[in-house]
């Protein structure tokens, strides 16, 4: 795959090139509250690349906290439905970091799994990826716990790193190679790459000593022990869910159909979160999961073993999001140093393994 | 600390309580709610500026977790102890259900993440016109109470700017900020005064409020909750420090504050006994507005 070297500047004048070509260009930039947040570029001005970490992930660009699946109207003795077609306009997201880009790969897993989620797709195929490896943001950060790095390709298009006077450019896939090639006046021939190996390497380093963990090695220890008293994790829980808000890789909906006067309505799918009662409340006001122990046992049961068994990978990209945003402090490095700590002292188990193999519910050749 | 530690410590050991909920260490320099249920565990406790939590949140009949650990002795700060005061006179919390210790505080950062030490730039903006008192309620008294001099809070000064706005452009403002909003309800969550079991907001048969993020069904959450929490919110300003999109949650809660004490003569008060507007009626009420 090519190389090649861009200044700041061309970089500018890229997101401008892209969108006099009809893509729309989602940088990070400030948002309306004034928090650095993926969003459209605005006027063109790419100021804040490897500034502050986004507030929330990248998922939103694919699926976005609302949006409409179908509209019906009442007619005289029928309903008729009309499917909603997704928004996907050809779209260059300028500046992800890696973390959130490898998020995108690793949701691709199941949202081709029982059912191929069109939306998603749809926005996955119109969008173009460019990376740029990160510095390590602080202490919060775990990318090299969940076998990621600041400067991951997963997931990612093109991969900048920057060096003196612009960015080392990468193309990492098909994509990437085009986006290069229609726009290659804005580029000249790779430099810099001594120094983008040496800062890559610097802050892998970095993100490397604030979780001394293989967080991949723990799925087998949660498997075997989902009675565990070290789940009794809940107090200090609010059961917010602003964890699952910021995370680049929870990915629960929720369907409702939504009235518009007496004519129709429209039915919509819905950010959720697996940390509210609600969440499992059955029709019959029996809840599986009835307190927040329960609740913050399947975040982690879902992350690291749920998820890698039924897809081989870790539901997590180490971003650091969640141990941010809690308002009651819940780091989830603590959790996963202790599950370490755990696993290592326990003898290997013979007890079988609580492990979902179930079929897909739509029982499907996926 | 240590006042702290040797109260809490003879609480837990005599079984006076099952719990005392105060503050930890947490993950690198933040401190975090702490839920000791032995005496040794009180060691754990500490109180300072990071301290920012509004433990009363916990009382909440909605934390089936904490409620199971017995009956609580808490660490409330001049503000949490309003929260828990609201939740006594809302039939929430028995009085005697409960310990309260009242921490004296010199106010608290607005972000404890920042490591930055307490000053006039970086004080949480509820602390600017707190009086620092120990709260009546209090069984237990930690440290000397001290007012806080921070200056007026900058909520009002915003508030002064989106009233000289006309109405277009306070609902351009609006409509800017909760197009952020994704409807995760985490202001909800947190919030002290949000004890109820269903939530008007969750109910769909019938459907009171769109459920949705777009901005029709966030302009009618974002009402609901400042009607809901009129007259109630203590303004601990916890809804706006856990935010996910950061929206300033504090121009609506501070604003139905001043319509509250404006016409009812009310502000929020940590005695129990003193009724709240939505829980009394008087004769003397305003009520123009019924023609």
């Amino acid at each position: 795959m090519r190389k090649a070297f861009i200044t700041q500047e061309n970089l500018s004048v890229l997101s401008g090139d892209l969108e006099r070509a009809g893509r729309k260009v989602v940088v990070p930039r400030p948002s309306a509250t004034g928090r650095m947040e993926y969003g459209a570029a605005q006027s063109g001005s790419l100021t804040h690349l490897g500034g502050a970490l986004p507030a929330r992930s990248l998922k939103a660009t694919f699926l976005p906290p609302t949006e409409a699946l179908l509209r019906w109207k009442n007619a005289k003795d029928d309903v008729v439905l009309e499917p909603s077609e997704p928004k996907a306009l050809p779209t260059v997201v300028l500046g992800a970091r890696p973390c959130d880009a490898a998020a995108l790969a690793i949701l691709d897993k199941v949202m081709d799994w029982d059912y191929h989620d069109d939306p998603w797709f749809a926005r996955r195929k119109a969008t173009t990826i460019v990376s740029l490896a990160c510095d390590g943001v602080d202490s919060s950060c775990f990318c090299t716990s969940v076998g990621l790095s600041p400067d991951t390709t997963k997931g990612s298009d093109v991969l900048l790193t920057a060096v003196d006077g612009g960015y080392l450019v990468e193309a990492l896939s098909e994509k990437g190679e085009a986006l290069l090639e229609e726009n290659k006046t804005r580029f000249t021939a790779a430099r810099g790459e001594a120094q983008a190996a040496e800062r890559r390497k610097a802050a892998t380093d970095k993100v490397r000593k604030n979780l001394a963990v293989d967080a991949r090695t723990v799925k087998d220890w949660l498997g075997g022990n989902f009675e565990h008293p070290f789940f009794k994790l809940g107090s200090r829980c609010h059961a917010c869910g602003a964890c699952a808000a910021v995370c680049p890789t929870c990915h629960c909906f929720d369907i409702v159909d939504e009235p518009e006067g007496l004519e129709g309505g429209t039915r919509r799918r819905n950010w959720d979160t697996c940390q509210t009662s609600k969440f499992t409340l059955h029709g019959s006001g029996h809840n599986p999961r009835n307190d927040q122990h329960a609740r913050l046992r399947q975040r982690v049961m879902h992350k690291f073993h749920i998820y890698s068994e039924r897809f081989g990978e870790t539901l997590c990209t180490g971003c650091g999001r969640c141990a941010r945003a809690c308002p009651g402090g819940m780091d989830l490095l603590e959790a996963l140093r202790e599950i370490d700590k755990l696993r290592r002292s326990s003898r290997p188990s013979a007890a079988p393994i609580v492990t979902p193999t179930n079929p897909p519910i739509s029982g499907g050749a996926r | 600390m240590n006042e702290l530690r040797q109260l809490a410590r003879k609480l837990l050991a005599d079984k006076t309580v099952g719990v005392v909920i105060g503050y930890e260490e947490g993950q690198g320099a933040v401190t975090r709610p702490s839920f000791a249920t032995s005496p040794e565990q009180a060691e754990k406790l500490v109180f300072d500026a990071r301290c920012v939590q509004n433990l009363a949140s916990y009382l909440s009949p909605r934390r089936s977790t904490v409620r199971s650990l017995g009956k609580p002795a808490v660490v409330v700060k001049a503000c949490d102890a309003k929260a828990l005061a609201g939740l006594i006179r809302e039939a929430q919390v028995k009085r005697e259900d409960v310990v309260v210790i009242s921490v004296a505080c010199g106010g608290v950062l607005a972000d404890p993440r920042s490591g930055k030490a307490l000053s006039e730039a970086m004080v949480a903006d509820r602390c600017r016109d707190c009086d620092g008192a120990h709260t009546s309620l209090a069984d237990h008294k930690v440290g000397q109470a001290k007012a806080p001099a921070f200056g007026s809070p900058k909520v009002d000064a915003r508030l002064a700017e989106l009233q000289a706005m006309t109405a277009p452009q306070r609902f351009a403002f609006f409509k800017s900020v909760f197009s952020e909003c994704t409807r995760c309800n985490v202001c909800r969550e947190v919030c002290p005064m949000c004890f109820c079991a269903r939530c008007m907001a969750d109910k769909s048969e019938p459907q009171w409020i769109e459920s949705s993020p777009h901005l029709r069904g966030n302009f009618a959450w974002h009402m609901l909750r400042a009607m809901h929490l009129a007259g109630r919110c203590v303004g601990c300003n916890e809804c706006e420090r856990a935010c996910p999109a950061g929206i300033p949650l504090s121009l609506i809660t501070r604003k139905m504050q001043k319509v509250v004490s404006e016409r009812f003569g009310y502000s929020p008060s940590d005695d129990p006994n003193v009724p709240a507007p939505t829980g009394a009626f008087r004769l003397d009420d305003a009520q123009e507005f019924i023609r």
